[in-house]
C-alpha cells in the first residue's frame, strides 16, 4: 500500500524519537564521553584515549581484567549448563508427562520474579549460620558440607552462578521445548516405524534440528552476560566481595561511574570507557544476532 | 507464531511406563527446588525471629499478621506499590501506542528506507540499554527529570520499543493485508485503517507485549537504583533493597517484605502463564 510522507512520519516519529533519544543517542554519547575526564559537574577535560590506556594497560588494568574474566567465566559456565540442561529438561517435558501444564508453569516461574529480589531471597537461604541450605545439610547428616557459600572467595562466584541458573533455567527449557515441538511429528513417527530407539531419535533427529536454536541462545547469553549486575549487587554488594572475587564489569562500572565507597576512582569518563569496551566486545555478536533476527523473521 | 502454544497435542517421545514414572519424579524434585525459596519466605513471614532461627523447617505455630503490618510500613511498600503501578502502567500504555503505530507502518506499507528503519529498531534487541546509563543519567538530570516518575516512564517507553515493534510487526506480517487494501480503495485514511482494522487484528499480540513490558518494568531495579534517590519516588524493588540494607537481621520482616513484593506478579502469572511464556520466550529466539 502507499502512504503520504506526512502520514508516514506521523506514525513512525513517536517511536523513532523516543528510541533514538533513550537508546541510540546514549550509546553514541557514551563513546564520546569516554574521551574525557569528568565527575559530572564542572568542565570536562579532554584526555583522548587515556581512559582506555588506563583500563587496558595502566593503573586500572587489574580491576578491569579481574571483572572481565569473571564475565567470560560466567558466560562459559552458564551457557554450557543452561543450554544443555535446558535441552534435557525440555525433552522430559516433550514426553507429555502427566501434569505437563503445571510443570511447565513451575519451571518458568522464577523468570517472572525480579532479579534483585531473587538475590535477596537467596541471600537469606545461603546465610552460613542460619540459612536453609546449611541447616538442611546439618539435618540430613552432611554437616561437614556446610560452607560460607557467599563468604568464601573460591565459592562465592559459583554460588552466584548457581542462583542465576535457578532464576533463568526455565527460559532455556521453554525455548528448547518450542524448538523440539516445531519438529515435524512425521519425522519422528517415521523413525519409530523404522525401529529407531528413543536415543536414536534424540541423537539423529532432535539434536540436529534444535542446534540452530541453541546457537541463537548462546549468542544471546553472550550479550546478556555483560549486563550481569543485580545478583552480585544483592548478594555481595557493590564492592563485589569477598575481595572482589565476584566483581563483574557491571559492578565495576557502577562503582566507577556512580561511586560507592572504596571505588578505585570515580569518573564518568572512565566509566564510559569501560562501557565502550563492553560495547566493542559484544558488537560482533550483536551484529550476527540482528542479522539472524531479520532473516529468520522469528 | 503461537503454534506451539496452541497445538499442544504433540507426542514427541514415547516412553515405557517405568521411565515415565522416573521422569515424573524428577520433575517433582525440580518443582521442589523452584518452590522451596518461596515457601521459605512465606513461612518466615508468619514466624518471629526465634522461631525462624530455632525451627527453620517447622511450619509457623501461629499466624503473626503483625509482621505484615510492620513490614508494609517500615519497608515503604505502600509508596512502592503506588509508584511501581503508575510507572509500569503508563510505560505499557505508551509502548503499546507508539510501537503498534510503528509496526503497522513497517508491516503494511512499502517506502524507501523501510528495511533500514526496521534494522535500526531491532538493533536495540542486541544491546542492553543499561550499558548506556551514563548519558541517560546526565540527560535526565539536565532536563530536571531525575528523581521523577515521568523520566522513568519515558525511558522505559524508549527502551521497550525494539522488542515491541519486533513482536507486533511479525504478528502483522502473518496476517494478509487484503482488508486494508480494499479499505484504502474505499478512501479510508491510514489512521482509520490502523484503528478500525489493524488494532483489533493484533489484539492477542498486544496482550503479550503489554504483559512482557509490564513485568520487565515492574521488576526493574537497575534504572531506579541510579535515577531515583527520593524515597517518595521509589519502586517496589528499590524499596525492598533499602529495607534489606536497614533491617539486615530482622528476618521475619525481610521475608514478609520480600513475599509482599513478589506476590502480585506471582498471582498475575498464575492466571496468565500462557501469555507470559509465549511473549517472553518468543521475543528473543525461535
Amino acid at each position: 500500500m502507499k502512504i503520504k510522507w506526512f502520514d508516514l512520519l506521523l506514525f513512525i516519529l513517536p517511536a523513532f524519537f523516543l528510541y533514538t533519544i533513550f537508546v541510540v543517542y546514549p550509546f553514541i554519547s557514551s563513546i564520546y564521553l569516554s574521551l574525557f575526564n569528568w565527575v559530572g559537574v564542572g568542565a570536562k577535560k579532554y584526555v583522548g584515549l587515556k581512559n582506555f590506556f588506563d583500563v587496558l594497560f595502566g593503573s586500572f588494568k587489574g580491576e578491569f581484567f579481574n571483572a572481565f574474566w569473571h564475565n567470560i567465566y560466567f558466560f562459559t559456565l552458564v551457557s554450557i549448563i543452561e543450554v544443555s540442561l535446558g535441552f534435557i529438561i525440555a525433552l522430559g517435558l516433550a514426553t507429555q508427562i502427566k501434569g505437563y501444564h503445571i510443570f511447565r508453569s513451575i519451571v518458568y516461574l522464577p523468570n517472572v520474579i525480579s532479579m534483585v529480589l531473587v538475590g535477596f531471597i537467596w541471600g537469606l537461604i545461603l546465610n552460613p549460620q542460619i540459612g536453609l541450605v546449611n541447616q538442611f545439610l546439618k539435618v540430613i547428616g552432611l554437616g561437614s558440607f556446610t560452607r560460607p557459600w557467599l563468604g568464601d572467595p573460591s565459592l562465592a562466584f559459583n554460588t552466584i552462578i548457581a542462583v542465576n541458573i535457578w532464576r533463568h533455567l526455565g527460559f532455556y527449557v521453554l525455548v528448547m521445548l518450542a524448538a523440539i515441538i516445531n519438529i515435524q511429528p512425521d519425522f519422528i513417527e517415521a523413525a519409530y516405524i523404522d525401529g529407531a530407539s528413543n536415543w536414536d531419535i534424540v541423537k539423529n533427529v532432535i539434536i540436529p534440528l534444535t542446534i540452530p536454536t541453541a546457537q541463537t541462545l548462546i549468542l544471546l547469553l553472550f550479550i546478556w552476560s555483560f549486563s550481569v549486575f543485580e545478583l552480585v549487587y544483592a548478594l555481595e554488594g557493590v564492592q563485589a566481595g569477598p575481595f572482589r572475587s565476584t566483581d563483574v564489569l557491571g559492578t565495576l562500572f557502577y562503582r566507577t561511574a556512580f561511586g560507592g565507597l572504596g571505588s578505585g576512582r570515580m569518573d564518568l569518563g572512565l566509566g564510559a570507557a569501560i562501557v565502550t569496551l563492553m560495547f566493542i566486545v559484544i558488537l560482533p555478536i550483536s551484529f550476527i544476532y540482528v542479522r539472524l533476527v531479520e532473516r529468520r523473521r522469528i | 507464531m503461537y503454534v506451539w502454544l496452541k497445538g499442544e497435542e504433540f507426542k514427541m517421545l514415547k516412553l515405557s511406563k517405568r521411565s515415565k514414572i522416573i521422569v515424573f519424579i524428577l520433575f517433582i524434585l525440580y518443582s521442589i527446588i523452584v518452590l522451596v525459596p518461596f515457601l521459605n519466605i512465606v513461612m518466615n513471614s508468619f514466624k518471629n525471629l526465634s522461631e525462624i532461627f530455632l525451627a527453620p523447617f517447622s511450619p509457623p505455630t501461629q499466624l503473626r499478621w503483625e509482621n505484615y503490618r510492620e513490614a508494609w510500613s517500615k519497608a515503604n511498600l505502600g509508596i512502592g506499590y503506588l509508584n511501581s503501578l503508575i510507572i509500569s502502567s503508563f510505560s505499557v500504555i505508551g509502548i503499546l501506542i507508539i510501537s503498534s503505530m510503528m509496526a503497522f507502518i513497517l508491516s503494511r506499507y512499502r517506502f524507501p528506507l523501510r528495511r533500514a528503519l526496521y534494522l535500526y529498531i531491532i538493533a536495540g534487541l542486541a544491546f542492553p540499554a543499561r550499558l548506556a546509563i551514563i548519558p541517560i543519567f546526565l540527560m535526565l538530570r539536565d532536563v530536571g527529570l531525575l528523581n521523577s516518575r515521568l523520566g522513568l516512564i519515558l525511558l522505559y517507553i524508549g527502551t521497550g520499543v525494539p522488542f515491541s515493534v519486533f513482536l507486533l510487526k511479525n504478528f502483522l506480517d502473518e496476517v494478509p493485508g487484503e482488508l486494508e487494501e480494499s479499505a484504502q480503495i474505499d478512501g479510508a485514511s491510514p489512521w482509520t485503517i490502523f484503528r478500525k482494522i489493524d488494532l483489533p487484528l493484533i489484539k492477542p499480540a498486544l496482550v503479550v507485549v503489554a504483559i512482557v513490558n509490564f513485568v520487565s518494568v515492574w521488576n526493574d531495579f537497575f534504572f531506579p537504583l541510579i535515577l531515583i534517590s527520593d524515597r517518595s519516588k521509589e519502586t517496589i524493588p528499590l524499596a525492598v533493597s533499602v529495607f534489606y540494607g536497614e533491617y539486615a537481621n530482622q528476618w521475619h520482616l525481610l521475608s514478609t517484605a520480600l513475599w509482599l513484593a513478589v506476590v502480585p506478579i506471582m498471582v498475575i502469572y498464575a492466571f496468565m502463564s500462557r501469555e507470559f511464556i509465549s511473549g517472553m520466550t518468543q521475543g528473543a529466539v525461535k
